[in-house]
């Protein structure tokens, strides 16, 4: 029999918790994390909320060494350091206990455009600076290098390398195994937890540093998704915006963060006697091949995802007792999400299904990880994360989506899943150990 | 410069002393192009790497760069760039 795969350490920074307990004594409570942005003037966007990490709670300085390391990394970045060393914190996993050369990392990240404040406003400058004798409205280049070059610190190029938070984390952990970064938009976390679980199967590592992290509360980010057409719209009440499987949603609230899990090889996990929070059971993962942001309208590649999910894990339909929905709160998705699940179950009733995006926002490449994470803290915690803000049913979503308050409930089988832009699908299925 | 230092480097500044190594403040390469952008904004016009380059060439030849590069010799290199016409 192939060797289990166990998690034993989380660590989490979200928007409405730093800390795996504080995170699921805020799920528990139904807490939101929307506000409105106060990351930059949002005066005059369409949207102008989000799910903002308190800075005020968090201090990226304290989970790095040496200090002078934090102005190299990213916000997200920052997140992911820190995210992974509460994990490895909560798995009381030492240095001696593993060889640095079998721990590797697996990192959903992702980002667009210019990743953070410094690296936007010096490109507006040095546009501004460049256009200053021109009449005509055609970016100088030359002009534009020369200003860009004079007004850019070096040094913050390095803060835009989508492979540069997991390099961060192995630093910080001395991970000297393989370091991969997953880049698949929404699904990110989900595939990296999944793949991680792979390069434990096939041998290439012992322990696997896996998640994800994310950062896109920035006016490009927000813009972005804003022009898309995919963000809620509900300035006016932002704690209320997120509402997934509600009929009157209308899109999902940017959320930053990451989800760590410290993913560890059965022998390993008990030579040291870890204690474990629970098995990683099964992954399953493909792409819709159809549209670019449309997803197929049966779910088909969807719900291939879940079966195999279910196959990988040795496991029905039958077993499967609460899902942590991808539930962004887009008409779309939770439709089409909804049709899924069915799909994939048969026919058979479905176990409740929530959405913890109606919480914390959508965390992007982040999501998934921070979603799994939600899940094994449920099943240890003994509760469902509830579906806040659910008040009008739509009939297309018929599901029960734990509404409101959290449930107390004795799960053995989880199911989390994900799905991004250009046909991502990724599911994940955890078991008490 | 000594204040630069400790920006850069993220140390307290009553560790920068002039004779302090980089290497021994926590410096790593790309460090070096934190503080020459930061020489250029203090000395107010463009400092090219290169120059950075030719100097400590020029003044450390052969030298071991970890232990010869101290906040006195990085002092110097600003000084020469701010009296440069």
């Amino acid at each position: 029999m192939t060797e289990r795969v166990a998690i034993t350490g989380i660590g989490v920074v979200s928007p409405i918790g730093i800390g795996a307990w504080e995170f699921a004594a805020a799920l528990k409570r139904g807490q939101s994390g929307a506000r409105r942005i106060s990351a930059f003037d949002c005066e005059g966007l369409a949207t102008q909320i989000a799910a903002e990490v308190d800075d005020s709670g968090f201090d990226a300085g304290a989970w790095v060494d040496p200090p002078k390391m934090v102005k190299h990394m990213s916000r997200s970045a920052r997140f992911a350091v820190a995210a992974a060393a509460m994990a490895r914190r909560e798995a009381g996993l030492n240095g001696h206990d593993v060889d640095p050369y079998r721990i590797a990392i697996s990192l959903g990240a992702g980002g667009m455009g210019p990743v953070d404040m410094d690296l936007l406003t010096g490109q507006a400058r040095a546009a501004i600076a460049s256009a200053r004798d021109r009449t005509d409205d055609e970016l100088d280049v030359p002009a534009f290098s020369r200003e860009f070059r004079a007004r850019t610190n070096p040094i913050s190029m390095l803060r835009g390398l989508p492979n540069l938070a997991a390099a961060h984390v192995a630093i910080q952990q001395n991970a000297r195994g393989p370091n991969n970064t997953i880049t698949t938009a929404c699904s990110a976390g989900t595939q990296a937890i999944g793949e991680g679980l792979r390069a434990i199967q096939r041998g290439d590592a012992d322990v696997v540093i896996a998640g994800g992290t994310d950062a896109m509360i920035n006016p490009v980010g927000v813009l972005g998704f804003s022009m898309l057409g995919t963000l809620s719209q509900q300035n006016d009440d932002p704690e209320h915006a997120s509402r997934p499987f509600d009929a009157r949603r209308d899109g999902f609230v940017i959320g930053e963060g990451a989800g760590i899990v410290v993913l560890e090889r059965e022998s390993v996990a008990r030579a040291r006697g870890a204690r474990v929070l629970a098995e990683l059971a099964g992954y399953g993962c493909t792409c819709d091949a159809y549209r670019i942001t449309d997803e197929r309208p049966d779910a088909e590649a969807a719900v291939r995802a879940i079966q195999l999910c279910l196959a990988d894990a040795d496991a029905s339909a039958d077993d499967v007792e609460y899902i942590n929905a991808h539930g962004t709160g887009t008409q779309m998705n939770d439709i089409t999400e909804t049709t899924a699940v069915r799909t994939a179950f048969g026919g058979k009733p479905l176990p409740p299904m929530s959405s913890t995006k109606s919480m914390i926002g959508h965390l992007l490449a982040a999501a998934g990880a921070v979603e799994l994470a939600a899940t094994v803290l449920g099943m240890t915690d003994r509760f469902l994360p509830p579906t806040i803000n659910f008040e009008v049913p739509d009939p297309a979503c018929e599901l029960d989506c734990v509404a409101n308050v959290a449930r107390p409930a004795r799960i053995d089988a989880a199911l989390s899943n994900s799905f991004g832009f250009g046909g991502q699908n990724a599911c994940l299925m955890i078991r008490r150990w | 410069m000594r204040e630069i230092v400790s920006q850069v480097l993220m140390v307290p500044p009553a560790s920068v002393k002039p004779e302090s190594r980089l290497y021994d403040l926590g410096a790593e390469s790309i460090d070096y192009l934190d503080l020459i952008f930061r020489i250029e904004e203090a000395v107010g016009k463009k400092v090219p790497v290169s120059r950075w380059e030719s100097f400590v060439r020029e003044r450390l030849p052969g030298a071991n760069l970890a232990d010869a590069i101290t906040v006195a010799f990085i002092t110097e290199f600003a000084e020469s760039e701010r009296a440069r016409v």
